[in-house]
């Protein structure tokens, strides 16, 4: 029997407790997390089942300051898996915690932080794009009137609605994260 | 102290808290966590996440500096800043204190 395999899953920006949950899920199973390659391809590693709990931190340090941040959550008993575009990867088994259900964050506060953090590493350069490129463009395209302009501004619509649905998607889990982090 | 400093930091989180006080002696990140822990008998675990964050943020609102690295840590102390932060909170805390104490003292004997 093969001891590795792929699965195909995919998870928004902003559903990473999904992505958790999954990895979780996976090693209950018998399979470890060995890494995310091309977007939305999973690797696992045939192991012992296990409850292994799964986190996500967004952090620009991860990058800049590597060593100093993977000592840090190591410390406290993370395991590094790996860094894909701008997410770090922690493990922990429930076996080794020292209260029930640790997580990477202990309070709103930093998990609010975390939020903040996705939101301005991946929405604001979409935003920037679609507000600077996009709506001017429709705008100058529409003036100009001429039959190679038209072509042009369907473009920019299309890339107008595609721009719009990305958002919704977005905001949509983060507006319902934030409300219950806000809650509890 | 301005503004912002105190807008953000009074009253500050049970984390922000445990870190000013255990930076009054110089410390890395899991320094913090265990003194933390030795503290509150065990009952406060701070998480890495949570800690890295306010770290961060503390060191660049000025509340705490950057002294050296030893073996891949970084070793934070507190400012005069953060002193006077913490002076603030330490009186806020006192003052719940004791307007719980007096406040239930009826009940208690």
């Amino acid at each position: 029997m093969k001891d590795t395999k792929t699965e195909i899953r995919f998870f928004s920006v902003p559903q990473w407790k999904k992505e958790e949950q999954y990895l979780r899920d996976r090693h209950n199973d018998g399979w470890e997390f060995t890494g995310v390659g091309f977007p939305g391809v999973y690797h696992f590693r045939k192991c012992e089942p296990k409850d292994v709990v799964y986190q996500l931190d967004y952090n620009e340090d991860s990058v800049r300051s590597r060593d100093e941040y993977i000592q840090m959550f190591s410390d406290c008993g993370w395991e590094y898996i790996q860094n894909y575009v701008g997410y770090s990867y922690f493990r922990k088994p429930v076996s080794e915690m020292k209260v029930s259900e640790e997580a990477i964050f202990c309070d709103d506060a930093s998990r609010l932080e975390m939020i903040k953090r996705v939101f301005e590493g991946r929405m604001v350069p979409l935003l920037l794009v679609f507000f600077m490129v996009i709506i001017p463009q429709i705008f100058m395209q529409a003036e100009e009137g001429s039959s190679g302009g038209r072509g042009v501004l369907i473009l920019f619509i299309v890339l107008f609605a595609l721009y719009l649905a990305i958002f919704i998607s977005f905001a949509v889990p983060f507006i319902k994260y934030y409300r219950s982090v806000h809650r509890d | 102290m301005d503004g912002h400093i105190r807008k953000v930091y009074v009253p500050m989180t049970e984390t922000g808290f445990y870190i000013l006080l255990c930076l009054r002696k110089e410390a890395h990140g899991y320094g913090i966590v265990k003194k933390t822990e030795e503290l509150t008998g065990g009952e406060i675990l701070l998480s890495p996440g949570t800690l890295y964050g306010s770290l961060s943020k503390m060191e660049k609102d000025g509340l705490i500096r950057f002294v050296r690295e030893e073996e891949k840590r970084k070793v934070y102390v507190i400012t005069e800043l953060g002193l006077q932060v913490l002076e603030l909170e330490m009186k806020r805390i006192r003052r719940l204190y004791c307007s719980m104490m007096e406040a239930t003292e009826d009940e208690r004997y």
